[in-house]
């Protein structure tokens, strides 16, 4: 691990990956809420790049016919089969779905790093 | 090696002569006057589904004759158990609900003072009309604690699916009780079906027989995925008649495709296919038969029969199938827990 210059703050856009190629890994990288979020560019499923996914809240219930909506949740769906990932902690939405790379972030003197 | 067996699907049926004594009014009047309703099944059956060698020389048929089910199937076969399904499947199409009640109702009394007083072997589902299912309650009350009542009877013939929530009263006395769900084919009793195959209608017994398994997909499916075995999480159900090669297609399916839908049946805590393995069993009868019968094996080991398949013979039906029609190559192990040691523990059966 080593932290990597990754691009200029402003280069960051809220809710968007701005994506940079570090050898044979692409990592993206967006901000949400304030939080910086970095991710490899590449789901467990099939390979598809995952941050060309949607980021949502997580639908949540406590049984049958309840449905809610956890808003704090931040959650990144897959652009192709729509896989659910915990931004935060990679995880997947349910069982059998693995997890997405994530890495550590900074802010420092106008810029955004990530620990690779 | 022989082993103990629990038959779980055996036909019984009443005679037409007997049924005014197990009606209420007024249907006792209208059937003694005029008859059961008729209903159209449309489709040829195969001379009655029977098979062509199981009256006695007086012209008996098993399926009304108690003693000659006992010694023609029981004691032929060594069974422990059999569990009695009825021939009503066609009260699935009745759209009366009150008289579908009273025939369940009567088919019920009956089965219980012909059948299961013969021989302490015969265990009984309820039969139960599903158009209303606070009747189907009354019913189920009325009869769960009779030490041969086991098991209470659906029919795969609805235009409702069975996971949506106008079923669950239902299943919540069947919990209460623990009472599994039998189901079993009724895709023939046309009017209660929109379509006898996915694709529409079905012109003959022989293309509807076929889609049974269409039928049952769509039903497991809803179940599932429809949260009912998380909301009644002791409830069972079997699958009869329905085969189960297509089984593992529809069990990689709902995995695959709830991995990125999840949002829409958010209230299961695990993986589809993790429910259906636990509160789900499917009967062999009627057995796949690839073009070589070895090819049944890699099937049995994908679906993990030995721990999910019961035994199940149809009789006296046409389509009847003995427990030697389970494949070579099994082991004696698997052998023994599908012709008996699953249904013993699915059904209760000490």
């Amino acid at each position: 691990m080593a932290w990597q210059l990754f691009s200029p703050l402003d280069a960051i856009v809220e809710g968007k990956f701005t994506l940079v190629t570090f050898g044979k890994r692409t990592i993206g990288v967006t901000r949400l809420r304030g939080a910086l979020h970095a991710v490899l560019n590449y789901c467990p499923h099939a390979g598809a790049p995952v941050c060309a996914g949607h980021i949502q809240g997580y639908v949540t219930s406590t049984g049958p016919g309840q449905i809610g909506y956890d808003a704090e949740r931040k959650i990144l769906r897959c652009p192709w089969h729509h896989w659910e990932f915990d931004l935060e902690t990679g995880e997947g939405g349910c069982a059998g779905t693995g997890r997405i790379k994530t890495y550590p972030t900074r802010e420092t003197d106008g810029a955004v790093w990530v620990d690779i | 090696m022989e082993h103990p067996l629990i038959d779980t699907d055996v036909h019984q049926n009443i005679p037409a002569e007997a049924w005014p004594q197990y009606l209420a009014e007024p249907y006792k009047s209208e059937v003694a006057a005029f008859g059961p309703r008729r209903f159209g099944y449309g489709v040829r059956f195969e001379d009655g589904g029977n098979r062509w060698d199981v009256k006695d020389p007086a012209g008996r048929s098993p399926d009304i004759h108690p003693d000659l089910m006992t010694m023609q199937l029981l004691d032929t076969y060594g069974t422990r158990y059999a569990l009695l399904t009825g021939t009503k499947g066609s009260v699935a199409g009745i759209p009366d609900v009150d008289y579908a009640a009273a025939l369940c109702r009567g088919f019920n009394d009956y089965t219980i003072d012909v059948w299961l007083r013969a021989d302490p072997r015969y265990l009984m589902g309820i039969f139960i009309g599903l158009g209303d299912p606070a009747l189907a309650v009354q019913e189920i009350e009325r009869l769960a604690g009779h030490p041969q009542v086991k098991f209470v009877c659906f029919y795969g013939a609805t235009t409702i699916p069975f996971g949506q929530r106008f079923y669950w009263p239902i299943y919540e006395a069947c919990a209460r009780h623990g009472l599994p769900i039998h189901l079993h084919p009724a895709t023939t009793a046309l009017s209660a079906n929109p379509a006898t195959s996915a694709a529409g209608t079905a012109s003959t017994y022989l293309e509807a027989h076929i889609g049974v398994s269409q039928n049952y997909q769509g039903h497991l499916v809803s179940l599932v995925l429809e949260g009912v075995f998380e909301k009644f999480p002791t409830l069972k159900f079997a699958f009869v008649e329905g085969g189960f090669a297509w089984v593992p297609h529809v069990l990689w399916r709902m995995d695959k495709e709830f991995k990125g839908l999840r949002h829409q049946a958010p209230w299961l805590k695990r993986l589809p296919s993790e429910y259906v393995r636990q509160h789900i069993r499917f009967a062999t009868q009627p057995m796949e038969e690839p073009t070589r019968p070895s090819q049944i094996l890699p099937f049995f080991e994908i679906l993990d029969a030995e721990n999910l398949l019961i035994y199940a013979s149809d009789y006296p039906h046409f389509d009847f199938d003995p427990p030697e029609i389970l494949p070579r190559g099994l082991s004696d192990t698997a052998r023994r827990k599908i012709l008996h040691d699953n249904a013993a523990e699915f059904f209760g059966l000490r």
